[in-house]
């Protein structure tokens, strides 16, 4: 019955060849649009016919098909192994079965799929699969998420012919994140290509030969790269496995929440698994645009700190200025009487970059109907020039994706390896199959990829601008030139100088390249998932103002980098904060309303490309903490200005009316003012200073802990300790 | 034409269905009558059975309010089986099916409406 | 009850005389184990550096493969660095890798991989021993033999004075001299026991015996002298036409 199809293949061959031929022919002379066709080879899959182009591995044609052939080592980001043979098929006409994922195909192929031969090829790989592989999938972690399990029931065998004894291979201990058990690898190789070719750390590598071939890394030594947690995934068996979630939850008792991630700017998606109320793990989900099917470590590890110091319950200071726990109707009478006692001038606003759109849109609109507009992100932004009025000027505008396109790339005081991981991934992948030139002024760091050191000194963006510096002319060749400035350097106080001087050359570099229509070649790449938007909303950039105006109350909403102190203010001033976590914002206040996190909302954020996304909710806010819009929603009520929505929905068509792309769920809400930009950045007459452009986040150690979720992390913090004093250095849990 | 005539055999069934006890009104407000009386002969044995903190005449008062609540009925099919109801409640009654607090829920209702504006929910609970 | 325990001893003893596969001795010489451990005469902080002459070599190998392809260089290189320093502890193959500008990882990879790169200590004469079936056939038993004896060390062993380990190996492919044994890169052929006396002798009086076989026939012919070409070759010439 399962040969059906094939014996009428092999029946009637010639007919159907013939018949594409004659297709083929009568076509041909008819328009030049079959021309480009004819690169196409026709061949079939279980005898369908299908077109691929050449060069199309077997596996890639019979996926084309809507066929899938099983595979271990095969991944389609990574380099073709072809060690696994998971992936042999009969070829009609081929002697022997082939490897799908490393064979080209050739016209005319009929590719057999389903084949006696096909399924005892595999039937056999498996066997051997499985000769060495330990029968512990009740105490592994990868159970029920494991390919070796799948396909072993799928295309194996029902019963063992092996006697002998097991394989065992050593455990290496490679870091707080990946728990690695070697006996249950089969040597696919994704892990060490993933290393090599993604990552850029070359930290893993095959050793030994033959039935003693493991994968490790030789030395005692951790697996020192920022995106690590990826091996977890892409190991087809339960070799590589989570740490932090060993033995805490199995893959069907979860339930998935499809939300994004706001630990840094790029917004990477990911799914929340939780149990009971809990987070349990976070794993990515794919999206080309923006982190393909990566995620970083921070990402996908950080969940911990959802679960430490949060703030659970309302709490005010008493009379001897000790916090204590109260009610909701307390605090809120008291916040709402503080700012109703207040003047508009006197009440500013300080938001955080962990913040959602609509706390922000309701933040803003309470503290406009209280007569005051002192609402300051903590990121600084030179307002000097265009400023943020053009939306151009602040976004990533070329795309994560774009950077595949670009030829050149400058990086300006930036170390993107840290400040956002997947889009130092797309960059070394570009760098590395598009030829990307990379240069960077500011600090020489690892990149994980070769760059072009033109100097630390920001003087040397005068230079390129002023077309002195060797770089100009690399720079006026170029096609689809890229300028990267990160955030961190803007926040100094030459930060408007850098900006009109990279304006100034990426103005000319658009016009040098010929695409000046299209093509964006200045973007600025953020560290905080809330600065877009909040700056999309009309927020001041930077807290300048607050400091200059010390208000009598200060609204911090997730603002925890301490920008602001209470020396900053006057003595009587009253601090409310709002947020999830004690961190450095409440430990100064004298109010804290606690909110939520990003896992226990459904909320917007924009990514630094200007991409509006939203999270979803995966749990309940702890304790008494509610949604970070619906508190502020609640002050206004108290105070007297109600706001005019009381749903999720009004809030999102008032954020709709002030600015429509931030509901414009996973578009990028694209923005072309660079003209104007260069022409008002003219204006900007401030002096670039001499000291190094030096971004904050230098090696892996600064990486791992950057907000207060990813402070408030155990498994973040003996990433710290492990990068700093080796992985031997963190005390493990003895079940392992 | 099918249709009209298909209505009026409808209408004319409507008009003969099938009595459930009472053939006419006169009939059906014999059985009320009947059910009444009896109620009122059982409340003073249920305020002891049950110790209710009420006295003979509140709930003899609250009997009244609950046949006055149909009062507007007139349908005998109706009535009739708002009768069969209540004598299900009164066995129950009677036969201390019920505990306190069922006979009690006749005077109040124990759930309290829910909130419905913004900050009533608010602080209620996460979801409003 | 004799014949049971008869079985099972003839059973064990065979079951000791069966060699597993992937614990030859060549893989227990060459390190056993595919990790690295830091130990006192193995460990990064070995000093090492190439010679003037060794990096004159490294530049002429690098120098055959394209530019950008230093990474082809890794066995030569691996090898000029075992025959510098007798074996690769771990700071000579860093050593290779920063040469070559490729990570270490990738010169573990494949120095993992052969077993003729040696990533344990050897001593000066590192004998390798064929026991594969015709050097057995050919009594290489005896030989093994002698060498233990002679020597006072058993197979994959180092003499106290550090000057020979001895390891026992598969075909070394020179079956036709049988039974053979390799000392660094000589190969002593046709060997009986009082041969292995006379080559560790020469070895220990600090002299290398010519390599080769200690039967006095030349190379691999017969071993019973030829039977085919035994006269002189013809000069040119022969059988062609006279008038050619």
């Amino acid at each position: 019955m399962f040969r059906l199809p094939v014996v009428s293949r092999g029946l009637f061959p010639a007919p159907i060849t013939k018949g594409g031929a004659a297709v083929t022919h009568n076509v041909r002379p008819a328009s030049a649009a079959t021309a480009a066709a004819s690169n196409l080879l026709e061949v079939f899959v279980d005898g369908k016919p299908v077109m691929v182009e050449q060069g199309t591995t077997v596996l890639q044609a019979c996926e084309k098909a809507g066929m899938q052939i099983p595979r271990f080592c095969y991944h389609e980001r990574l380099s073709v192994a072809g060690n696994c043979r998971m992936c042999l098929v009969e070829i009609e006409k081929v002697p022997k079965p082939v490897a799908a994922c490393a064979m080209p195909v050739m016209k005319g192929w009929n590719i057999l799929t389903d084949s006696d031969k096909t399924r005892k090829a595999r039937e056999g790989v498996m066997e051997f699969l499985l000769a060495n592989h330990p029968l512990d999938c009740p105490i592994c972690d990868q159970g029920g998420e494991c390919d070796l399990q799948d396909q072993s029931m799928q295309f194996g065998s029902d019963r063992s012919r092996f006697t002998e004894g097991k394989r065992a291979v050593e455990d290496k201990n490679i870091g707080p994140l990946i728990k690695t058990i070697m006996t249950r690898c089969i040597q696919c190789t994704r892990c060490v290509r993933f290393a090599s070719e993604i990552a850029g750390v070359e930290d893993l590598g095959t050793t030994g030969r033959g039935n003693d071939l493991q994968i490790g890394t030789y030395v005692e030594k951790m697996f020192m790269s920022e995106m690590s947690g990826n091996v977890i995934d892409i190991c087809p068996v339960g070799a590589l496995t989570s740490k932090p979630y060993a033995f805490t939850a199995r893959p069907w008792e979860t339930r998935k929440t499809e939300s994004i991630d706001v630990l840094d700017a790029l917004g990477s998606n990911i799914v929340v698994s939780t149990r009971g109320g809990e987070v349990m793990r976070i794993l990515p989900r794919l999206n080309e645009d923006i982190n393909e099917e990566w995620i970083s470590d921070k990402t996908r590890f950080a969940y911990d700190g959802l679960k430490r110091q949060r703030l659970t319950q309302p709490m005010m200071k008493n009379e001897s200025g000790q916090l204590v726990p109260t009610s909701w109707e307390n605090v809120l009478t008291r916040v709402a009487g503080a700012l109703q006692g207040a003047e508009g001038k006197n009440i500013a606003a300080v938001v955080g970059g962990l913040v959602d759109a609509e706390a922000l849109i309701c933040l803003k609109d309470l503290l406009n109907r209280l007569n005051s507009d002192n609402l300051c992100t903590e990121e600084m932004f030179p307002m000097a020039g265009a400023g943020t009025d053009l939306r151009s000027n602040y976004l990533l505008n070329t795309g994560i994706a774009g950077i595949e396109e670009a030829d050149l790339l400058l990086l300006v005081g930036t170390n993107p390896r840290y400040e956002a991981p997947l889009f130092n991934a797309r960059i070394r992948k570009s760098w590395l199959h598009n030829e990307l030139q990379v240069s960077l002024v500011g600090k020489e760091v690892d990149l994980s990829y070769t760059y072009n050191h033109l100097g630390e000194s920001a003087k040397v963006l005068q230079e390129i601008a002023a077309g002195t510096h060797p770089f100009s002319q690399v720079l006026a060749k170029a096609k689809h030139p890229v300028i990267v400035v990160g955030s961190s350097c803007l926040q100094r106080e030459d930060g408007a100088a850098i900006m009109a001087t990279l304006s100034a050359i990426a103005q000319k570099a658009r016009i040098s390249s010929g695409v000046e229509g299209t093509w964006k070649v200045l973007n600025v790449l953020h560290r905080v998932a809330s600065q877009v938007a909040a700056l999309d909303l009309g927020y001041k950039p930077g807290v300048e103002a607050i400091r200059k105006n010390p208000p009598k109350v200060l609204f911090l909403l997730g603002a925890d980098t301490g920008c602001i102190t209470r020396q900053d203010l006057p003595k009587d001033s009253l601090i409310i904060y709002q947020g999830h976590h004690g961190d450095v914002g409440a430990s100064m206040a004298d109010i804290i309303l606690p909110g939520a996190a990003y896992t226990e909302k459904c909320s917007t954020y924009v990514n630094t490309e200007g991409r509006a996304q939203q999270t979803r909710v995966a749990v309940t806010p702890p304790g008494m903490a509610r949604d970070d819009w619906k508190i502020i929603r609640a002050i206004s009520e108290l105070a007297g200005v109600t706001l005019p929505y009381s749903t999720l929905d009004e809030v999102r068509d008032r954020l709709a009316e002030v600015s429509p792309n931030l509901l414009r769920y996973d578009d990028v809400e694209e923005a072309n003012y660079f003209k104007q930009a260069a022409e008002l950045s003219k204006a900007v007459n401030q002096t670039v200073l001499t000291d190094p452009l030096v971004p904050p986040q230098l090696t892996l150690k600064d990486f791992f802990m950057t907000d207060p979720i990813s402070r408030a992390s155990q498994t973040m913090a003996k990433c710290v300790k492990a990068v700093t004093e080796g992985a031997q250095a963190v005390d493990e849990p003895a079940i392992c | 034409m099918a249709s009209t005539a298909a209505t009026r055999v409808a209408t004319g069934a409507a008009k003969v269905v099938k009595p459930i006890f009472s053939r006419d009104l006169d009939e059906a407000k014999r059985r009320v009558r009947e059910l009444y009386r009896a109620w009122y002969r059982e409340v003073p044995n249920t305020v002891a059975v049950f110790q209710l903190d009420i006295t003979t005449r509140q709930g003899r008062d609250k009997v009244r309010e609950m046949f006055d609540k149909n009062k507007h009925v007139t349908d005998p099919r109706v009535i009739d089986m708002l009768v069969i109801k209540g004598k299900m409640e009164l066995q129950e009654t009677i036969n201390v099916w019920k505990q306190k607090t069922h006979v009690m829920r006749y005077f109040r209702e124990s759930e309290e409406p829910r909130a419905t504006d913004f900050l009533s929910k608010f602080y209620r609970s996460h979801d409003p | 009850m004799f014949l049971s325990a008869a079985v099972r001893s003839a059973v064990s003893q065979t079951a000791r005389h069966v060699r597993s596969l992937h614990q030859s001795a060549a893989r227990a010489g060459a390190g056993g184990i595919f990790v690295h451990r830091d130990t006192p005469d193995n460990n990064p902080d070995i000093p090492f550096e190439f010679t003037e002459e060794n990096k004159k070599r490294i530049e002429a190998i690098i120098s055959m493969y394209p530019h950008g392809h230093k990474q082809a260089a890794t066995i030569p290189v691996l090898d000029l660095a075992q025959r510098q320093h007798g074996w690769l502890p771990i700071s000579v193959m860093n050593k290779v890798a920063e040469v070559l500008e490729i990570p270490p990882m990738r010169v573990y990879e494949v120095a993992t991989f052969y077993t003729m790169f040696l990533r344990q200590p050897v001593g000066k004469y590192f004998i390798q021993i064929c026991t594969t079936t015709p050097c057995m056939l050919c009594n290489s038993d005896s030989i093994l033999e002698a060498l233990q004896n002679k020597l006072g060390i058993k197979v994959g062993e180092t003499t106290p004075d550090k000057m020979f380990t001895l390891i026992e190996v598969e075909c070394l492919g020179a079956c036709v001299n049988a039974p053979m044994i390799q000392i660094n890169d000589n190969y002593y052929e046709d060997l009986t026991p009082k041969d292995i006396e006379d080559i560790i002798d020469e070895l220990k009086a600090g002299r290398v015996p010519p390599p080769g076989p200690r039967n006095g026939r030349f190379s691999c012919e017969p071993a019973g002298g030829l039977t085919s070409l035994t006269e002189p070759p013809t000069g040119p010439g022969f059988g062609v036409r006279p008038d050619l």
